[in-house]
């Protein structure tokens, strides 16, 4: 079953070495990624920001053997986790990997119009 | 252009003077009065896009708080789009409740909508089509009279406009003037996957469109994240009526990191990273087809700015909700992703773009703040800041006008 593995929250085998980062930052939202990114410590920014880079060209290959928008099962895990460093890398490159953007406008106050919704 | 002066944008608008601005037009409540009456209830404003009610009997209300009222844009059967006032004929309810905060979005086959109260039902056109248990009301009562209240309405490029006047003192194509030539064939319509953040801030609007019509803020402002942008500059000022544009060109985009650079390959996407694909652009947009062209940005008076870029646009617009409130939302606009991995590409670049507007918007509250305290009277402005000192004028104007 496709739902399984993001209901168990398991990677598919190949990614076996991200599996440690996968309950915090497989997150289906924009919301829930960036609350995510808020909530770390700078050390853990760079630990799975390394970590996935590696294995970034990887997970791009394999959601791109599906339709636009229909990844499923543990490659849509792979998608949010992707996203999720979509999420934290201009922190990591830019903001010396302070979990918020520096001299900013409060985050929670800023809404996305499509920030909950799953992807 | 007078290349001897210090302020070449402004030199040849000497009709706008070089000194300083006054405060009180961000502080009275008197001027931000008269600015709803003379302005904001008079002119046509930005309210969505065509494509966001794309289909017959697709709506979408939308909260204008400086008139304390609502507007229900609905697509007919015919494809014309209607605009009412979101007021119920029976007892005054929300026709359509407003389930989306600011912006309600929903469809309806027969295109119509019902009042939820008591189950009123008006047609695209406003006509009060269905009254239940009519035949209680008494013999004065006539439906044709009871139609939704209309407000006009009217669409360029895609966008569409109303006007909350009873009768506009121009059409929307008058109103826009030279701003429609400008942007003659830029591919707004063809564009259209949007990403849209909001957030209510406690500033006056003026306040928040002044954060995002100069660059002179880039260096410091955005050091965080486009921290290849400082080496920039203006030109290519235009002036349409109450209308302006200007354009920013750099010699810098940021530098190429793991990540920015994997995206960048995947779909430029982001106005901080060099984009190569060729994009035709209007005529009057980047005339000179200058290389380090970045954007431009028109203000489409008095509250929208429209930001063109080669392959993607983003508009802000500031809606006054008081005084010292308004409401800032920013649409970042770019062609339908292909696959997975230009979604996740397109992703990148918008919350790069979502931390720089965190960024701008940082600034707005601090800045109404100060000005607060009443011991500034005037703002100095340089050259880069023209937009600024145009923008003064024109609602200075309006404001003391008739
Ligand atoms: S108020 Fe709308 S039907 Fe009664
Ligand atoms: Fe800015």
């Amino acid at each position: 079953m496709t739902g399984t593995a993001v209901m168990t929250g398991i990677l598919p085998q190949e990614f076996a070495e991200l599996q440690p980062f996968a309950g915090k930052w497989a997150k289906p939202t924009e919301y829930e990624r960036a609350a995510e990114r808020r909530s770390a410590t700078p050390e853990q920014l760079k630990a799975f920001y390394d970590a996935i880079l590696l294995r970034l060209p990887d997970i791009l290959e394999r959601i791109d053997r599906y339709p636009l928008g229909e990844v499923t099962g543990g490659d849509r895990l792979l998608l949010h986790m992707a996203l999720s460093l979509a999420e934290i890398a201009p922190h990591v490159e830019f903001y010396k990997s302070d979990p918020h953007v520096p001299f900013a406008f409060k985050e929670e106050r800023m809404f996305g119009m499509h920030s909950g919704i799953a992807d | 252009m007078n290349a001897q002066s210090k302020m070449p944008l402004l030199a040849p608008y000497p009709e706008l003077g070089e000194a300083p601005i006054p405060v009180e037009p961000y502080l009275s409540q008197d001027y931000y009065d008269k600015e709803i009456e003379k302005i904001f209830r008079r002119d046509w404003l930005v309210v969505g896009r065509e494509e966001e009610i794309a289909k017959p009997g697709d709506y979408k209300v939308k909260r204008l708080d400086f008139a304390r009222t609502s507007v229900i844009l609905i697509r007919g059967k015919d494809g014309k789009i209607g605009a009412f006032h979101n007021v119920c004929r029976h007892r005054g309810n929300k026709v359509v409740t407003e389930t989306g905060g600011e912006e309600t979005l929903g469809s309806n086959k027969a295109a119509v909508v019902t009042c939820r109260f008591h189950g009123w039902v008006y047609n695209a056109k406003g006509e009060l089509v269905d009254v239940p248990q009519q035949q209680k009301f008494p013999a004065c009562f006539d439906r044709a009279e009871n139609g939704l209240i209309p407000i006009h309405v009217d669409s360029w490029a895609g966008f569409i406009f109303i006007n909350l006047a009873e009768t506009p003192s121009r059409t929307l194509t008058e109103f826009l003037g030279g701003v429609v030539e400008h942007f003659d064939g830029y591919p707004f319509d063809d564009i259209t996957h949007c990403h849209t953040y909001y957030a209510h801030i406690n500033c006056n609007w003026k306040t928040g469109m002044d954060a995002f019509c100069e660059g002179y803020h880039v260096p410091t402002i955005h050091a965080g994240s486009f921290p290849g942008l400082t080496d920039y500059w203006q030109g290519d000022v235009a002036f349409n009526g109450e209308h302006r544009s200007i354009a920013f060109y750099s010699n810098g985009m940021n530098p190429p990191t793991p990540v920015g650079t994997a995206a960048n390959a995947l779909f430029g996407a982001s106005i901080a990273l060099a984009r190569d694909e060729p994009f035709p652009l209007p005529k009057l947009v980047n005339p000179g087809r200058h290389p380090n062209w970045g954007f431009e940005q028109t203000t489409v008076f008095p509250n929208f700015l429209i930001h063109v870029g080669a392959g993607l646009w983003f508009t802000h617009q500031f809606w006054p909700v008081a005084q010292g409130k308004c409401l800032w939302e920013g649409k970042y606009y770019l062609k339908a992703p292909k696959t997975n991995a230009q979604y996740w590409a397109q992703r990148y670049a918008v919350i790069l773009q979502r931390n720089a507007w965190l960024e701008d918007t940082a600034t707005m509250e601090d800045t109404q703040e100060a000005l607060l305290s009443g011991v500034l009277k005037q703002m100095n402005l340089q050259d880069d800041e023209i937009m600024l000192r145009h923008q003064f004028h024109i609602v200075n104007g309006r404001v003391n006008g008739e």
